[in-house]
């Protein structure tokens, strides 16, 4: 492609000196919180977003004040595992430098809010000691890899899970620019940063990859560029299906974006081979993915573009194998295995209902300290869902009722209990006041609006149902509002397109049902179906395929 | 000084007058003034002096500037002269001298400036007497202020009741103290050379005349236009940023303005409640009426007051009270009068509110028909009570459209160079004031100089005080170099001394490139860090001793190129 078409990030890239860029001098730069424009985009490869609270915007204007610049960190944990210890230092490094809320991400991982450009290497030396770090969780890189993480999912969880570490390490980038800026370690030979992979001008966009354990899709395989469905026969893991080209987020009046689900292109049945393909995939993208217009530059436009098959052959020519018929697999649910559950090695897991994945202490329950205490035990580990929940696993039959003791202490058994199954079902993306796309509320707001859907269903006895519920404050799709059975993707302050129709396991995007409506056109809406779903649904139907037989969307 | 009426029509008289009838009206008053000392009572003084000592106290700098120049002129007329500051002056010489001639301001409420508080409490503490000492005082202040030239008077008077003879007498200087001075010193120098140097016994007193009063002192009202908190939530102080409309308002980049502020609504309540005195009553202050009520909201002194107008209270109700500063409130509680009729008294016998002074933060070039500054809400505590300083949260109050009265308080020592000069500016807090003022007016003019600004407070995120216009200036190029500290951001403090250090290398090297040096702000502690560490930066980067430093130093401030707006 030639020069003149690249997108000002493209050559920003290409000229960053492996990443470098000039953020040591934004660094220094002591009349601003802010970085300099290129190197806002360079820091996402390190992890980091430049934001501002949008709420402080206009009155530090009239205080003659900049805005209020932070940062926010993101941390790699590849199928979401954390050690007690782990969690303890960054309980203790939200305190410190960043908002304090420690923020359980939809893929599996965490994010701190609010660190002011002067505590970013503080707390990036404190992770470093900590053996965690913020590498290639953002930016146009391959990003946390996601993997089923509860271990009662099967006999095998171990051996697939060890996959995501395997990808993670295999798609991370080679410079050490990271370390050298945060770290202010000595920079190594340039020699040891040829990135055969990435070279100088890396993905196109940013590049994500989720495993999924049947019948649990518990990570939206199939919103991810690349998903792999582990295929388990009878106790033994064969291999996996591969779907390319998913991918959620569109952009308002742009018809040339749209959603849309991974495609299943074969099997693997090595980890030589498995491994081999999904870094195939990468070049392919890398090498035909679309440099001049980031809207059009993930994977699933390139796929459509060069077709599925072109695609796939692409793929096995560089691969030098060719991929087999895929296996057949069956999903049946995406929810989170909530309260006390066992798996097959006798641990015990306890899955914790975080509200938006917000870990605070708040007026109804003191959940951050209550897993301070779990960690201070040191007798169970953490693990992230991509429903935005905690899972405390890896508790022996031995010290179960420890734990168990410490959660009724703190209230977390009842919390985690009587939540609603719409609640417990729902996922808000952060939204506003610091993600800068935001244009509408999403999980400040989502809660209340759930309170007021809540009793809807109960007027309608529909209170037990599952019903897969998420909002996003704009079409960008965070919380992967584009497959849920009901969505919510902001349009503007107070104002959210209504999304119908997608199903329970998470094979079917939705569709607009309704555009721009305001709370109360909302409830009017939902109570009017759900009275109709409650009289006309069929046996065990579920809400999204309901609307769907109904051609309601 | 003159009552409101001779006052009108005196001043009528003076606007006739051209300038030159104005100095020739000057001249002839001081005659007349002189003339009214009785001849008879002057003893003859054995020969003429040919050796005098000129000393003075000063704060900002006028009574040096003063005093350097009267030595220059004396030492003209061949007179041996020994000039020194106050504080430097070897109190035991005292009892030893023949001529001496002080020169001194006056500060704070009525108080010596700190270089003079040494010698002012020697000669009121220390019972010796005189025998040959022959002395006049020149005193310098501002009408605006209640007390006006309160030092030079007291020291005049002290002196002579220790047995000094006056000759000439005590001078009392306002702001336009030029001509005032000159014609102090051509009286001094007189009984100097005539061999019998006129003794004044009286203490008859030459204040400025009126005229310059009104020319010097005009009073604006400016309406309100906007009144920000600079600091956002999460800061530990408010510093409002506050605009005024005033319209035909001359003043220069480095002046300020002063600022009567009103009582507390609630405290004069609490007055008026407990006296039960009618708030409507009209009653006389200082030859101009005044309802009680006004009179206690908007002219008189009634916290925190001085230990003089205590003093002055005790007398009147017969008590015992120590000398401490007291709000007027708990005095009459505490130390009731002896029938409601003394409130009239105990009123008449306080001291009108003082004005504040407040740097002005903006350029007749930059903001036409607008004057802002910027306050910080003076806090502090009175057994772990938060109060609130007086003027500085009256104007936090100010509502927009709101209007107060204030003059104009130039400052010549405080001035931008040619606009092709460079400039550092150090200006912590409130001390940015007087650098939005010079960077808005470099600005609008399009200086050539340079311009380097540090700046500090305690936190960046709240405390950066007009953050954007810095930035907009450096993007703008109007500012080549701006190192801010925030004290309160990491683990040690770090303050814009520590800044000037780190960057002493250039820094020094601006001012070998004669660049002109700016501190504004707090007197205490930050001006005195600056300094000291200004001397460091001279001494390690231009590899000096400690002594050559120094004259570095002075060589700075004598060819105009450090200058302090400290307070
Ligand atoms: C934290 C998180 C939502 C949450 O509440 O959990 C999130 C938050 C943000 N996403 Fe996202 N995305 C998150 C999962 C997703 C997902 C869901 C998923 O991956 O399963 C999607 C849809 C799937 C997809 O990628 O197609 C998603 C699609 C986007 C997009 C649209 C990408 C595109 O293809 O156009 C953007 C905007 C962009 O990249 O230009 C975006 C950008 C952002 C940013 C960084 C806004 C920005 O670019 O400045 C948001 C930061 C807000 C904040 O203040 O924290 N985020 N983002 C999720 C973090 C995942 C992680 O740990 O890495
Ligand atoms: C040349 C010059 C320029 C200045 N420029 C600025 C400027 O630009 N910005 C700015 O904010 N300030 C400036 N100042 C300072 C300003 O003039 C005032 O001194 C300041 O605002 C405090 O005044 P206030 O009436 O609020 O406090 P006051 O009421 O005068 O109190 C001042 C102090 O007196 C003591 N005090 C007062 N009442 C009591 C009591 N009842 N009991 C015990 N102690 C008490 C306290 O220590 C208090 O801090 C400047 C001063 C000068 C001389
Ligand atoms: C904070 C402050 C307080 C002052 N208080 C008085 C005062 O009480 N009475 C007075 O006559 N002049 C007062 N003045 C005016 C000074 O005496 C006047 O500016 C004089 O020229 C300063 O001379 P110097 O530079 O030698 O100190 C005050 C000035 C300042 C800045
Ligand atoms: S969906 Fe939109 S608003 Fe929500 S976090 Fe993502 S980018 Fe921000």
């Amino acid at each position: 492609m030639s020069d003149k078409n690249l997108s000002h990030i493209e050559k920003v890239k290409q000229t960053s000196d492996g990443l470098r860029g000039t953020i040591r001098e934004s660094l220094l730069d002591e009349i601003t919180g802010a970085i300099r424009e290129d190197d806002q985009a360079l820091i996402k490869f390190h992890g980091m977003y430049q934001q501002d609270d949008r709420d402080r915007r206009e009155e530090r204007a009239e205080k003659k004040l900049d805005r209020l610049y932070t940062f926010m960190i993101r941390l790699r944990l590849p199928g979401g595992f954390l050690l007690p210890e782990q969690w303890i230092a960054m309980h203790e490094i939200a305190g410190e430098n960043s908002t304090g809320v420690i923020k359980i991400t939809t893929r599996q991982t965490i994010q701190l809010h609010g660190i002011f450009k002067s505590k970013i290497k503080p707390t990036i030396s404190a992770f470093n000691a900590a053996k965690l770090d913020s590498i290639a969780t953002c930016g146009d890189v391959n990003r946390n890899v996601l993997c089923s993480p509860n271990p009662r999912q099967s006999t095998l969880h171990q051996q697939v899970f060890a996959y995501a570490d395997k990808i993670s390490n295999l798609l991370k980038p080679k410079t050490s620019a990271w370390y050298e800026i945060w770290l202010d370690e000595e920079k190594i030979a340039e020699k040891l940063e040829d990135d055969p992979l990435y070279q100088d001008r890396y993905m196109p966009r940013k590049f994500k990859i989720a495993i999924a354990i049947p019948p649990n899709n518990d990570v939206d395989v199939f919103g991810n560029d690349i998903g792999l469905i582990a295929i388990i026969e009878n106790d033994v893991l064969k291999g996996f299906n591969i779907a390319i080209g998913g991918g959620l987020s569109t952009t308002h009046g742009n018809t040339e974006t749209y959603a849309r689900l991974g495609t299943i292109i074969g099997f693997t049945d090595t980890e030589e081979k498995t491994l081999k393909a999904v870094y195939e995939i990468l070049t392919v993208q890398r090498d035909h993915g679309n440099r001049s217009d980031r809207k059009l530059a993930r994977l699933k436009y390139t796929v459509d573009n060069l077709g599925v098959d072109r695609y796939k052959e692409e793929v096995e020519t560089r691969a030098g194998f060719k991929l087999e018929e895929a296996r057949n697999y069956k999903f049946t649910t995406r929810t989170d295995y909530y309260g006390w559950e066992q798996s097959n090695d006798g641990n015990w897991q306890y899955t914790v209902f975080v509200e938006n994945g917000r870990v605070l202490d708040d007026e109804k329950v003191a959940l951050k300290s209550a897993l301070l205490e779990v960690a201070k035990t040191g007798k169970a580990n953490f693990r992230f869902t991509a429903n935005q929940n905690v899972i405390i696993s890896d508790v022996s039959a031995g010290d179960k009722e420890v734990i168990n003791q410490v959660l009724l202490n703190f209230n977390i058994i009842e919390h985690t209990g009587s939540a609603s199954p719409i609640r417990k079902n729902a996922m808000a993306c952060v939204a506003l006041p610091t993600c800068p796309l935001a244009l509408a509320e999403a999980q400040r707001y989502m809660p209340s609006l759930l309170s007021k859907i809540e009793p809807l269903l109960e007027k309608n006895g529909l209170q037990h149902e599952d019903i897969i519920v998420r909002m996003t404050g704009c079409p960008n799709g965070c919380a992967r509002s584009y497959i849920a059975e009901i969505g919510f993707v902001g349009t503007g302050p107070g104002k959210y397109n209504l999304h119908l129709g997608g199903d329970y396991e998470g094979e079917r995007l939705n569709k607009i049902y309704k555009e721009s409506l305001e709370e109360a056109a909302i409830l009017t809406e939902l109570d009017g179906l759900f009275a109709n779903y409650k009289n006309e649904r069929r046996e065990r139907e579920k809400f999204g395929d309901y609307i769907m037989r109904k051609e309601l969307v | 000084m003159l009552a409101e009426n001779k006052l009108k029509v005196f001043g009528d008289f003076i606007k006739t007058l051209t300038n030159d009838e104005l100095i020739w009206v000057n001249g002839y008053l001081n005659g007349i003034v002189a003339k009214a000392v009785p001849e008879t009572t002057l003893p003859a003084v054995k020969q003429a002096a040919n050796k005098i000592t000129i000393t003075y106290g000063t704060e900002t700098g006028n009574s040096k500037k003063i005093a350097t120049d009267f030595a220059a002129r004396a030492k003209k007329n061949g007179i041996q002269v020994k000039l020194i500051s106050l504080d430097q002056y070897r109190l035991n010489d005292l009892p030893k001298e023949e001529y001496f001639f002080t020169i001194v301001s006056t500060h704070g409420d009525g108080e010596p400036p700190a270089a003079a508080k040494k010698f002012y409490d020697h000669i009121y503490n220390n019972g010796f007497k005189f025998d040959k000492l022959k002395y006049s005082v020149l005193a310098l202040g501002d009408t605006s202020y209640p007390l006006f030239c309160k030092t030079g008077e007291d020291i005049d008077d002290q002196l002579n009741k220790l047995g000094g003879n006056r000759i000439a007498p005590l001078r009392k200087c306002d702001l336009e103290f030029d001509e005032e001075a000159n014609d102090w010193f051509d009286k001094v120098l007189l009984s100097l050379n005539s061999n019998n140097g006129a003794q004044v016994k009286e203490s008859p007193v030459i204040t400025s005349s009126p005229a310059k009063k009104i020319t010097t002192k005009k009073t604006y009202t400016g309406s309100v236009l906007a009144n920000v908190n600079l600091n956002d939530i999460g800061s530990n102080k408010q510093t409002y940023h506050i605009e005024l409309a005033v319209d035909e308002l001359e003043y220069e980049p480095g002046d300020s303005i002063g600022i009567v502020p009103e009582n507390p609504l609630a405290t004069v309540e609490a007055i008026l409640a407990f006296t039960g005195l009618d708030k409507n009553k009209e009653i006389e202050y200082r030859d101009e009426w005044f309802t009680v009520f006004d009179l206690l909201k908007k002219r008189v002194n009634i916290i925190y007051l001085a230990p003089s107008v205590v003093k002055k209270y005790a007398a009147l109700v017969s008590q015992t009270i120590p000398e401490a500063k007291i709000d007027l409130l708990d005095l009459i509680k505490i130390y009731p009068v002896k029938n409601s009729a003394q409130y009239e008294e105990v009123f008449a016998l306080l001291n009108p509110i003082a004005p504040r002074l407040y740097t002005i933060a903006s350029a007749p070039e930059a903001h036409n028909g607008e004057v802002h500054i910027t306050v910080e809400k003076d806090e502090f505590h009175i057994n772990d009570i938060e109060r609130f300083g007086l003027c500085s949260a009256y104007l936090g109050e100010l509502n927009t459209d709101s209007e107060i009265k204030f003059f104009v308080q130039k400052n010549k020592r405080f001035r931008l160079p040619a606009d092709d000069e460079d400039i550092i500016m150090i200006g912590p807090g409130t001390g940015i004031a007087a650098f939005r003022s010079f960077l808005s007016e470099r600005d609008s003019k399009g200086a050539a100089g340079k311009n380097w600004l540090f700046f500090g407070e305690q936190q960046f995120a709240t405390d950066f005080l007009y953050q954007t216009e810095i930035q907009n200036w450096v993007d703008t190029g109007v500012l080549t170099n701006v190192n801010v500290a925030f004290s309160h951001d990491q683990q040690e403090k770090l303050y814009v001394h520590h800044k000037m250090l780190q960057r002493g290398q250039e820094f020094y090297n601006w001012l070998q490139n004669g660049a002109y040096l700016y501190v504004c702000g707090q007197k205490d502690p930050m001006s005195v860090w600056v300094e000291n560490t200004l001397l460091e930066i001279i001494q390690k980067f231009g590899s000096k001793t400690a002594f050559e430093a120094k004259q570095y130093f002075d060589k700075l401030k004598d060819d105009g190129r450090y200058s302090k707006d400290v307070y």
